[in-house]
């Protein structure tokens, strides 16, 4: 039931030389854990820069080892393993490798007691998206819009704002937000879209299993190992939005066991427009370069079998020049440790350890500081969660929580009961009581922006509590046919100690400083179909419908009202239609309507995406993309600052060559 | 349902001309869209599934009079739409089982099904099921599904999807009315079921 929360790649980053993988190989075969380590090793270094208000940055990833045996054969399902390969397994052995962890196949999906949508690496280049958040756009059940060149408002369930901080992101089971605002800076997550294998996207808490911040939903962001993308790649395009990109990527074999991929990538992102349709200087560009490397110690071909434990471990560090002398540095640690034990006929208990040492570094400005500028935040961890069939395949029981320790507000409970009924095959009817909690991020206990140096204009103020959230959701997964899925799910939230910005003393209101004085609930539900009309044609939409009752609690007095963490459109819907018209011809289609926002606000817009993709011959691609067709110009999200932006129709073309 | 159509036509409404006027273009995409494409490779669940059907040829003893003559074939038959592309050929070429060589037939109509060794069933109506089942019960015919109903229905061996990896339940005593032996070794892996009973 919760295969998709276990899809996760295992990761240990340590400090990493051929000597000690060996050594260590040696350790786990020793132990006779019929363990199949994968060391992964990825840096990504990314320069950015913008002309005129922002900043420079560079991200350093370093050493993943990970010990997901199972992963690697989902990830070679599109190419069929060799028959050879599956017939030396014993019986045994086929029995224990587990199908994917969300296939493709919808009945696997059907079974899934989640309002889970799976982005394939085809949706994405099929929707002609430039940038990961672009691809976002194609989730039905995530408000996405983008706030100028290069900022992004994401979230899932409301709560949307350029600070969104209730939706937790992870690409490769590396969690990317920063303990700054407890949100993403979604300028740096860049990627070859190219390597990105899938995105899953769940709406709806997973505190459970995903620890605090995963309130409203989790995107899981998925890139192929480098032993699926071997050989050249190299993409050039130029448009109207995007005055040029140009990335190449080679992966290759560096031993039997060892493979690489290699990759440099640079764009420059075109302005927006000012409300008098007069183009601003917030154009933007970005130099990346990144190394994978994967190495799996054992002889076994692709096919390995799935362990009943995991360790996961990784080290990031993040600077990010803000270019007005405010810097941030970020140094994560995190190991994690998950095991199942299968018990009775079908039941399951699953637990798991985390720990994460975040050291987080800011150069303050004499008015806009953060105090301490050093802090370190610890973050443990404890989960346990036990399956139950209670009708084996027809009824299932799932109690857990996690139970979360922080420098900020101490324990944290996020318990989760789920039910999930599957009455026939094509049909699971689901429902999940659930809490989870937003603990404090920095900007709300150690923020101050100051007047004069001794006078307090805004401040992060010690009694914030963590937000919380108690979700009750139900659900249904159906695949009336092979071809066509449907899913339903609805949710009903209440929220408490949501942030409030309290004025202070009279007669000057100041200093501002931060609460928990909004409350309320937001209820709705999100439609989501997919349909193989013809084996060259596929269709899928969604559509979401969002309602929020929010309160200013009687002992606050928020400046904002309650409105200030969130502008969410009631309605919204996509659809994506890709076909392959000819073996040489493929045209995708985007359309995605979202209603007006309330507060600042902005009127509703619908935005056509237009791909057609000529190959020309075996190893080149010509793409045309037209983005944003419908308008010539519109707003997508007002930020309270800066300035707002219009996002311009636009149209590119790319180059692409796979050697 | 009907608060939500509302809520969609409403939306319709509400969306801008342009889009209606850009309605040739998905009629375009509709006329283009001609029915192509390339067999599929199976999923891996299928290709697992492939090679379990090969097992149960080396695992289940057939009686005697089953084959005609000693070099006579033993049959892998699918009934219903194949699932397994190439694949299920692919994993029996060349093998064979006490001398008879391993082939894989499709079939269309239950008739020609009753002579085969194994039948993968892939029906999704339960009484074509039925109708396959009742046609053969008395041949010594393996007969493999993945519906949740077959066991039920007189069927030998279900694959089970459970935590996202294969199951086998078998219907051991119907197995031995018609002669067929899984091995211990199966057996031991399976989940024995009895017939008339929920599973």
């Amino acid at each position: 039931m919760f295969s998709v929360e276990w899809s996760f790649q295992g990761f240990v980053s340590l400090p990493c030389n051929a000597d000690f993988c060996n050594r260590l190989a040696r350790v786990f075969s020793r132990a006779d854990l019929d363990c199949n380590p994968i060391l992964s090793i990825e840096m990504t270094n990314p320069i950015i820069t913008h002309p005129l208000r922002s900043h420079a940055s560079w991200t350093f990833v370093t050493l993943l080892l990970s010990f997901a045996p199972a992963l690697s054969f989902s990830q070679a399902r599109n190419k069929p393993t060799a028959p050879e390969t599956l017939k030396k397994l014993t019986l045994e052995q086929l029995m224990d490798i587990e199908v994917t962890s969300v296939s493709k196949r919808p009945q696997h999906l059907a079974e899934v007691a989640s309002a889970i949508q799976v982005i394939s690496r085809k949706d994405i280049i099929q929707s002609g998206a430039k940038t990961l958040a672009e691809a976002l756009r194609l989730a039905s059940n995530l408000q996405v819009a983008q706030v100028n060149s290069s900022q992004w408002a994401i979230s899932a369930r409301g709560f949307d704002n350029v600070l969104a901080n209730k939706l937790l992101v992870l690409i490769d089971g590396r969690t990317v937000y920063t303990p700054l605002y407890a949100g993403v800076f979604w300028d740096v997550q860049n990627l070859i879209l190219e390597d990105v294998d899938r995105i899953e996207v769940i709406s709806g808490p997973g505190g459970t299993l995903w620890g605090a911040n995963a309130v409203n939903g989790v995107i899981n962001i998925i890139t192929k190992s480098s032993k699926e993308t071997k050989g050249l790649y190299a993409e050039a395009a130029t448009g109207t939005s995007l005055p040029g990109l140009g990335s190449v990527r080679y992966g290759g074999q560096l031993a039997k066991n060892l493979s690489y991929r290699v990759y440099g990538t640079g764009f420059r992102m075109g302005h927006t427009v000012d409300s008098n349709a007069v183009k601003v200087n917030d154009d933007w560009s970005m130099l990346q370069g990144g190394l994978r490397l994967d190495w799996e110690a054992s002889d076994k071909d692709v096919v390995s079998l799935q362990q009943n434990f995991q360790l996961q471990a990784y080290y990031d560090h993040t600077f990010r020049d803000f270019r007005n002398n405010f810097t941030e540095d970020l140094k994560t640690f995190d190991i994690e440790w998950q095991q199942s034990y299968e018990h009775g006929h079908g039941n399951q208990l699953n637990y798991g350890l985390n720990l994460r040492m975040m050291d987080h570094k800011v150069t303050n400005l004499l008015l806009f500081q953060f105090l301490p500028e050093r802090k370190k935040l610890y973050l443990y961890s404890l989960f346990l969660q036990e399956e139950v069939a209670l009708v084996p395949d027809r009824l299932h029981l799932t109690l857990g929580s996690k139970i979360e320790h922080n420098s900020y507000t101490g324990f944290e409970f996020q318990p989760n009961g789920r039910l999930s009924w599957t009455p026939a095959k094509s049909q699971t009817l689901w429902m999940s009581v659930s809490r989870a909690v937003r603990t404090p991020a920095r900007i709300d206990r150690d923020f101050f922006l100051l007047l004069t140096p001794e006078l307090p204009f805004i401040g992060g103020s010690e009694s914030v509590k963590s937000e919380t959230v108690i979700a009750y959701e139900l659900g249904w997964r159906s695949l009336p046919r092979e071809d066509l899925s449907l899913s339903l799910s609805t949710f009903y939230n209440t929220y408490d100690h949501i942030r409030s910005a309290e004025p202070g003393p009279e007669p000057f209101f100041i200093p501002i400083t931060f609460a928990n004085g909004v409350k309320g609930k937001t209820y709705g539900f999100e439609l989501a179909a997919t349909y193989q009309i013809t084996p060259s044609w596929n269709l899928r939409g969604g559509y979401t419908f969002l309602k929020k009752d929010l309160k200013v609690k009687p002992e606050s007095r928020d400046i904002n009202a309650g409105s200030a963490e969130s502008n969410d459109p009631q309605n919204q819907f996509v659809v994506q239609s890709s076909v392959e018209v000819l073996k040489w011809l493929e045209l995708g289609t985007l359309i995605r309507y979202v209603d007006r926002l309330p507060k600042p606000a902005v009127p509703s817009y619908t935005r056509l995406d237009l791909r057609i993709a000529f190959k020309l011959g075996k190893s080149f691609e010509l793409n045309v993309v037209g983005q944003n067709l419908l308008d010539k110009q519109h707003y997508e999200f007002i930020p309270s600052s800066p300035a707002p932006r219009q996002i311009e129709r636009s149209i590119y073309g790319k180059l692409i060559c796979r050697l | 349902m009907q608060v939500i159509m509302s809520i969609l036509s409403r939306l319709i409404q509400r969306l801008p001309r342009t889009v209606w006027n850009g309605r040739y273009w998905l009629t375009v995409l509709f006329v283009l869209s001609t029915i192509s494409g390339n067999a599929q490779n199976p999923s891996l669940e299928y290709q697992l599934k492939a090679v379990f059907l090969f097992n149960f040829t080396q695992f289940v003893d057939w009686p005697a009079e089953s084959f005609p003559n000693n070099k006579s074939p033993l049959v892998i038959g699918v009934i219903g739409e194949n699932p397994f592309g190439k694949y299920l050929e692919q994993a029996v070429s060349g093998e064979t089982k006490n001398g008879h060589p391993v082939v894989v037939q499709y079939y269309r109509d239950e008739e020609a099904a009753k002579f085969c060794h194994m039948l993968f069933i892939n029906l999704p109506e339960s009484d074509k099921r039925k109708q396959v089942i009742e046609k053969i019960k008395e041949e010594p015919v393996l007969t493999v599904s993945d519906a949740s109903d077959f066991s039920i229905q007189g069927g030998l061996v279900r694959f089970v999807t459970r935590k996202n990896k294969i199951k086998l339940q078998i219907n051991l005593e119907a197995c031995k009315e018609l002669g067929l032996v899984p091995s211990s070794k199966l057996l031991k892996l399976a989940d024995i079921i009895e017939p008339g009973k929920t599973n």
